[in-house]
């Protein structure tokens, strides 16, 4: 019986590190008091080479919209499809937004960097007013914005 | 003796086939840079070299385009942004699993909050 068990354990020990393969992560983006409607975020990341990787989250679900987040709207071309089942409400002034996601570990000290791009109504288009690289190190550790939001930080 | 090689063999077995799925799953698209491939290629002619999303690391960059409401090409559309989307717009968070994108490890729905 003592054997079955260690032999259970031991092939247990060996195989959870490979299925461990994405870890929850919390994104806290909060907004300045700028004294308009909500804002439109689209958050998404690049790869190391700069290249869009993919989007992680679309506050305001008006795709018209869309083009004043100019430079998720020029990797994508608006394609719903990049933002489907990871869109929510847009944001207002002086909120606080927090995502959860599974995201892959793959992600993390990898190179990769979390954008966000932000517009807000009747104000300037601020694209890539957020860029903070994905690292376990950078974690918690809060980015300031430049026109729309306070800060932006990851959790793990 | 016997008995523990063939339980090793019988749990490694297990594990395979439960892990192998889900591996590919995660990696079955392609690796990052086979589904960066695919993505760009959505939107590029072949052969085009990968667009970089920002090309201006300034911190001035300028942009006097403005959100507007009245900037409205698609007639019909409502002005409430909270309404859960619209025909022609994307689904919204918890009514389908997040893309195949490569970035979700799982098919979770994101939990959301504003405060």
């Amino acid at each position: 019986m003592r054997t079955i068990l260690a032999a259970l354990a031991l092939t247990t020990a060996l195989t959870l590190p490979g299925i461990a393969m994405a870890r929850p992560v919390t994104l806290t983006t909060t907004l300045k008091n700028y004294g308009g409607n909500g804002a439109y975020l689209a958050i998404y990341v690049t790869d190391p080479t700069g290249a869009y990787a993919g989007s992680l989250w679309m506050a305001g679900t008006k795709s018209k919209y869309y083009e004043h987040l100019s430079d998720w709207y020029r990797a994508t071309g608006g394609n719903a499809a990049e933002i489907n089942g990871i869109t929510g409400a847009s944001v207002g002034a002086g909120r606080r937004l927090e995502i959860t996601l599974d995201l892959a570990d793959a992600l993390f000290d990898a190179g990769y960097t979390v954008h966000i791009d932000a517009a807000a109504e009747d104000m300037r288009d601020s694209p890539d007013e957020i860029t903070v690289p994905l690292t376990a190190k950078g974690a918690g550790q809060p980015v300031p914005g430049r026109r729309y939001i306070a800060d932006f930080s990851y959790g793990l | 003796m016997k008995k523990t090689i063939s339980i090793l063999l019988a749990s490694t077995a297990l594990i395979a086939v439960i892990g192998i799925p889900a591996w590919s799953a995660m990696y079955g698209a392609g690796q990052f840079e086979g589904q960066h491939d695919a993505a760009l290629g959505a939107f590029q002619a072949p052969g085009a070299s990968p667009v970089l999303v920002s090309e201006d690391d300034g911190e001035d960059r300028d942009h006097e385009r403005r959100l507007r409401r009245g900037d409205d090409d698609h007639e019909g559309d409502q002005e409430d942004d909270d309404d859960g989307g619209n025909a022609s717009g994307p689904a919204p968070a918890g009514s389908v699993a997040p893309p195949s994108n490569g970035l979700f490890g799982t098919g979770a729905m994101p939990k959301v909050q504003v405060n």
